[in-house]
């Protein structure tokens, strides 16, 4: 059955790859109906979007740029001007 | 033009610099890194600045030329499958191994978003990825234009790019379960 499954719709590998072309380019006619299929075939992939979904999200709103003060990174742009160009 | 007008810029500058390279880069490190650069090549082509613009403006575009040659030279090589890292995760049929296999989460959990002690999973994650795999990840160029247009602009291949985010993406999600959801 899983060899059938791989021949006519996709293995999971293709399918995971689907899926992440999905998330930022668009898939083929053919590439989204095999992925469709084989989704609901499968609930390893089903899981694996939902999956990749969320950690898009997470990293979207991971503010993990906490904003630190510039005033170093002046001074030190600052003082590497006026050093080499005399 | 005076040098002393220049490190006026700086202090003008370098705050609305700096927090558009870290946009766009998502790193601290690297957007200090530019915007010293971008102010480096001011100084050198200062006579090229002919005050038809504003200094903002002239500025901005040498970040955003800086900016553009960072990622380009990252995304450069064409992807080399290094070992075949998709063998860890599928057998030769392509089905999932079964330890690497995605299992339910429960992440309609919003409370995830909050959780210290997720945020540092997450983070663990992230930087055991190979550099140029977690830079595909926090390409944020990708939310302001079409994907197809920022690969052009690089000049990468889109099946380069998303081949990086794939490989990228099976790893940190197999981290993540296996540290938290598992768990």
């Amino acid at each position: 059955m899983k060899k059938l499954m791989n021949i006519l719709f996709l293995s999971c590998l293709k399918a995971t790859e689907l899926i992440e072309k999905k998330l930022r380019f668009k898939l083929s006619f053919s590439e989204k109906i095999r992925l469709v299929m084989h989704k609901s075939m499968c609930e390893a992939c089903t899981n694996y979007e939902k999956q990749s979904l969320f950690i898009d999200t997470l990293l979207d709103s991971t503010k993990n740029n906490a904003e630190h003060s510039t005033e170093d990174l002046k001074k030190n742009i600052a003082d590497k001007m006026l050093e080499d160009k005399t | 033009m005076s040098k002393n007008i220049i490190v006026n810029w700086v202090s003008d500058y370098t705050d609305e610099l700096y927090r558009w390279a870290l946009h766009k880069t998502s790193s601290a490190v690297i957007a200090e890194d530019l915007v010293q650069e971008t102010f480096l090549v001011a100084v050198e082509k200062v006579e090229h600045f002919r005050g038809d613009s504003s200094p903002k403006t002239w500025l901005f575009s040498i970040l955003n030329f800086k900016i553009i040659d960072y990622y380009r030279e990252k995304f450069d090589k064409p992807v080399s499958f290094d070992g075949n890292s998709l063998e860890t995760f599928f057998d030769e049929n392509g089905d999932w191994r079964a330890d690497k296999r995605p299992n339910k989460w429960n992440e309609a959990d919003a409370h995830l978003l909050d959780d210290v002690e997720f945020q540092a999973v997450l983070k663990k994650c992230l930087d055991a990825l190979p550099e140029k795999w977690s830079l595909s990840m926090k390409l944020k160029y990708l939310s302001e234009k079409s994907s197809d247009e920022i690969c052009h602009e690089l000049g990468i291949l889109p099946t380069n790019f998303w081949q990086i985010v794939h490989r990228a993406k099976l790893q940190l999600r197999t981290c993540i379960q296996k540290n938290w959801f598992d768990k």
